[in-house]
């Protein structure tokens, strides 16, 4: 009996497969999307990006009528979502979350894989990292603890956020490089993420973090920790009090951890469109405006092409950051 | 697989020091007065020494023996298990048959894959069909309700896509 | 106080949170008491589940989920010798042990129970004590945390019945698992072999279900089906449980009291509570040589410490925003998508919803009790069951757990593969336990020792320097030399003749 069943649904699926293939082409982007929708997150869930990427599936699933499943398809330090999505049929019923790791880890020669593997088709978030103090520190100010990094020795100052090599790491190089600092001027030392190294900050561990201000917020609302400065190019309307590094020390250097959507390449134009038409909707809906300021993260809106142009330049500028920091193979 | 000390210990000693060998080849990072390369060599060294003392059986008196703590009723003596000659290679069975579902619950789906599963390693257990039967027909459903459905786990649907 | 605690019972009580703390219970029992699924992936499934509630009913399903799953872990411990948890993992031998000396009810019932007593007291200890305890988690730097990962690591020799050197080679397997990967602090693969699915490392989950349900199903096809269980009626589930409240009440509040501090610090958590806890029983009991054997005086300690703590991991994430443990972790994730943002506002601003969160833990341990004796009533059929009936529904759990982390089939390879490794390792008397925890602290222990002395410039005096650091390197130091000085003091003395007979 179950021999039949099976080559039964072997033939029926077949000419499911074949009526897709030559019968029902045009029909394909007007029907867009017929079924599910698989949205893969490279990260764990409960996380921000998981978070992100739920909000926006739960969005786009009431505009497009079509479930948007999140998949959080984690391993190897996000390369293995990341390839999962690169990877995907272009058909345009699985998309994923891309995140800054993507821009970063073909520098370190983790993957092959690098912001050119994807059709690019929103940028919705972007977080740029704060100079975080312990409320014992003795600087008051960005300029201050600045002036004091260039009096140390190498080393003598400590700072943390994230793992050797991560996006706050490459942010702290970046703002060494951009005052004319070698790299090690201030030690790196490797931590699990933003929260354990504002524990330790809080703890006197360390002299500064650069992890994001909304990654530090309970800490510093807790009175363990201030936020000197953020390297963004506008102030975040939240933390008003918090000057950018160009207003209060004249450097433009500016950087961020981002998330955006995308597909594998070659997705077929006329979907791409409909898929970033309706992440516009999204964007400009009051319940992810509300979420995001809710967490506080930064909302930035790119369409498929400023995505794409955002993101190479930001893979420049990391490969620049990583040769200088010698974490580059490349 | 009961195999002599002398033998596994010889296998940490190896493991050990190729462990160590291997963190030694890491590159150091810049910055790290202590690198990468550190803690696999410690842990290699460990091992090794490990491996000596078990192989000379130093601290063997300390084990103590294994004693089957038998049921309530005293269990009844089990009847020594057939030694065939691969009769061994049966333990290799379940993670055979995990092997299996990586590799065929793409293309099959989880239902066909998972009766399978059910059934070999039933029968494999002793059951007759009558038992084996119904409980690889069942259960993969059960479990594709509980997972695939209620907690959204994306397990593959394959040749038999489930009835919701 | 009175006003926010009226408030706070008012948003406990809506049809949703009920419905939501209560479904949410019975899931958490039936997760954490498949084999192959842990407390963890059973809050990380919830959380798609969560997006649709209410900020309340979202907090309920977590705390109850959690408290729930921790504990039901050790009813396949105790049935199958396949722990559900890394925490259960500690004792499961234990359980088992007094499952086949007809005593299942007893060692069971002593897990809920003491998981319920525990779980209230961490909740006290949360309500009463957050400020002082938060305070401890801040004054723990990496050089506290290098030695108390240490001392963890140093409970799998005290706990292992079989030769130390042996337990120790396991623990070092362990740690050398866990050097795989590049989530080390240098940020370079290390023995990945190119591979891309090892770039995340081992995780200790799919190991542990590897080791312990793998492995024992693997047993199963070579030894003969044992004779069932006679059948005979499940006792009393409660009886005993205040005795042995009265027995052991001073192992049961030192299990709680450690339980408390272990959960406050982050990244230590549940696991760790257990071992220890079951590890200072067995060093301070009056009858150690009784551990092992079947002996209910760890499980009491164990227990009560294990949920002790999950309650106390949340003084920290609430605070800080800085999880206990990787319950926690999810758990902030979610606060923080329903607008409770952590830190202490929360506890300002948002009091009644604080109280809320209190209340849910307070009625999710009490509801505990009887929901886990029907658990434990229900999950003592497979008693009964023949093993060609149980044991493939164990190897369908292990593929879909392994593969649920994270949505990849490597977790099944690696089940697969930590299969075969318990199997031998277990046959050739190496503790598989002991490896467990190895991959569970071998992170922290390179972590917090390598940033320790980035820090303090390669210099190693600031390890001993700090008064906290200096106790805890005592305690660490002190059960490193102490199965050498055991040793010593065995081969001073004269072998018995019994004791060369039997060993092999």
């Amino acid at each position: 009996m179950s021999k039949i069943t099976r080559r039964t649904f072997a033939a029926s699926s077949a000419v499911v497969a074949a009526s897709a293939a030559f019968g029902l082409r045009p029909a394909l982007a007007q029907a867009y999307p017929a079924r599910p929708v698989t949205l893969i997150v490279p990260w764990g869930a409960g996380g921000g990006t998981d978070a992100t990427a739920r909000i926006v599936a739960a969005l786009l699933e009431k505009d497009l009528g079509q479930p948007f499943n999140v998949v959080n398809r984690t391993g190897g330090s996000g390369v293995v979502g990341h390839t999962a999505i690169a990877t995907a049929q272009p058909d345009g019923y699985t998309i994923g979350m891309l995140t800054v790791e993507i821009s970063m880890m073909h520098w370190q020669g983790l993957t092959e894989l690098a912001p050119k593997s994807y059709t690019p088709l929103a940028l919705m978030n972007e977080d740029p990292p704060g100079i975080q103090v312990s409320s014992s520190s003795p600087y008051k100010t960005v300029k201050e603890l600045a002036e004091a990094i260039k009096a140390a020795p190498p080393g003598k100052f400590k700072a943390s956020g994230t793992g050797q090599g991560g996006i706050w790491h490459l942010a702290l190089v970046g703002w060494m490089q951009a005052m004319g600092l070698p790299a090690n001027q201030v030690a790196w030392v490797p931590s699990n993420g933003a929260a354990p190294a504002m524990q330790d900050l809080a703890a006197g561990g360390l002299d500064l973090t650069t992890c994001s201000v909304p990654e530090a917020r309970a800490i510093i609302e807790a009175g363990k920790a201030r936020s000197l400065a953020i390297m963004a190019p506008a102030r975040n309307p939240i933390f008003k009090d918090v000057p950018t590094l160009k207003e209060a020390m004249g450097i433009d250097y500016a950087t961020g951890a981002w998330r955006g959507i995308g597909a594998p390449k070659n997705l077929p134009p006329e979907i791409a469109t409909k898929l970033t038409a309706a992440l516009k909707k999204v964007y400009d809906s009051a319940e992810f405006k509300d979420f995001m300021s809710n967490r506080g993260f930064g909302t930035v809106w790119g369409d498929a092409g400023q995505f794409g142009s955002f993101m190479d330049k930001g893979d420049a500028q990391m490969g620049e950051a990583m040769k200088a920091a010698g974490l580059s193979k490349a | 697989m009961r195999l002599p000390d002398s033998v596994t210990g010889s296998f940490l000693v190896v493991l050990g020091a190729a462990s160590a060998y291997g963190g030694w080849l890491l590159p150091p990072v810049p910055g790290q007065p202590v690198g990468p390369n550190v803690f696999p060599l410690v842990i290699g060294i460990g091992l090794a020494l490990c491996g000596l003392a078990i192989v000379f059986g130093i601290g063997h008196t300390f084990e103590e023996e294994e004693e089957l703590i038998p049921l309530e009723d005293g269990q009844a003596a089990a009847a020594a298990p057939p030694q065939g000659k691969f009769y061994s290679l049966r333990a290799l069975l379940p993670p055979a048959l995990l092997l299996f579902y990586v590799v065929a619950a793409d293309r099959l789906g989880f239902i066909i894959t998972a009766a399978i599963m059910v059934y070999v390693t039933s029968t494999a257990l002793g059951a007759k069909w009558k038992l084996a039967l119904p409980l690889a027909a069942l259960s993969p459903f059960a479990i594709h309700l509980i997972f695939g459905k209620l907690l959204r786990v994306p397990l593959p649907a394959g040749l038999l896509p489930t009835p919701w | 106080m009175l006003k926010t605690l009226i408030e706070a019972f008012a948003l406990i009580s809506t049809w949703e949170v009920i419905i939501a703390m209560f479904a949410a219970s019975v899931y958490g029992l039936v997760i954490g008491s498949l084999p192959g699924l842990s407390a963890t992936m059973a809050t990380a499934l919830l959380v798609p589940v969560t997006f649709y509630l209410s900020p309340i009913a979202a907090i309920a399903t977590i705390v109850a989920a959690s408290s729930m799953a921790i504990f039901s872990g050790d009813i396949p411990g105790a049935l199958l010798r396949i722990p559900g948890t890394p925490a259960s993992a500690a004792y499961a031998d234990e359980a088992y042990a007094m499952t086949r000396k007809g005593q299942a009810e007893l060692a069971l019932g002593a897990g809920v129970w003491f998981s319920a007593v525990g779980g209230i007291a961490g909740v006290l200890s949360l309500m009463i004590l957050a400020p002082p305890l938060a305070e401890i988690a801040l004054s723990f730097s990496t050089f506290e945390y290098f030695w108390l990962a240490l001392l963890g690591l140093m409970c799998a020799t005290l706990v292992a019945r079989s030769s130390p050197v042996k337990a120790i080679a396991g623990m070092f397997l362990g740690l050398l698992v866990s050097c795989i990967g590049i989530e080390n602090p240098g940020g370079v693969p290390r023995f990945t072999f190119g591979l891309t699915d090892l770039f995340g490392g081992i995780e200790p989950i799919p190991a542990l279900v590897g080791v312990f349900a793998v492995a024992q199903v693997m047993r199963a096809m070579l030894t003969p089906e044992p004779p069932p269980l006679p059948r005979r009626k499940f006792g009393s589930i409660m009886a005993g449980q205040w005795k042995l409240t009265k027995q052991y009440h001073w192992q049961m509040t030192r299990g709680n009291i450690v339980g408390i501090i272990i959960g406050v610090l982050p990244g230590a958590g549940a696991d760790m509570a257990a071992w220890v806890s079951y590890a200072m029983s067995k060093r301070f009991s009056k009858e150690p040589e009784k551990f092992g054997t079947g002996h209910v005086e760890g499980l009491v300690e164990a227990g009560a410490s294990n949920n002790a703590s999950i309650a106390s991991g949340w003084v920290p994430s609430l605070l800080f925003g800085i999880p206990g443990d990787t319950i926690a972790a999810i758990a902030i994730g979610v606060l923080y998508m329903k607008g409770l943002n952590p830190g202490p506002t929360l506890f300002t601003e948002k009091a009644s919803s604080m109280y809320a969160i209190y209340l849910m833990f307070i009625i999710a341990n009490i509801l505990m009790i009887p929901l886990g004796i029907a658990m434990i009533r229900i999950a003592a059929y497979i008693l009964l069951a023949p093993r060609s009936a149980i044991m493939p529904i164990i190897m369908l759990c292990c593929a879909v757990g392994s593969f649920a982390i994270g949505n990849n089939m490597f977790g099944v390879v690696t089940v697969a593969a930590f299969g075969i490794i318990g199997y031998v390792m277990e046959a050739n008397g190496y503790p598989v336990a002991a490896m467990v925890l190895g991959i569970v602290m071998g992170t922290m222990v390179e972590q917090a020792f390598v940033t320790s002395l980035i820090k303090s410039d390669g210099s190693i005096l600031p390890f001993f320097e700090r008064p906290v650091a200096a106790i805890l390197a005592a305690m660490a130091i002190g059960a490193l030399l102490w199965p050498v000085m055991v040793w010593a003091w065995r081969k001073l003395k004269p072998v018995r003749t019994g004791v060369a007979a039997t060993s092999r």
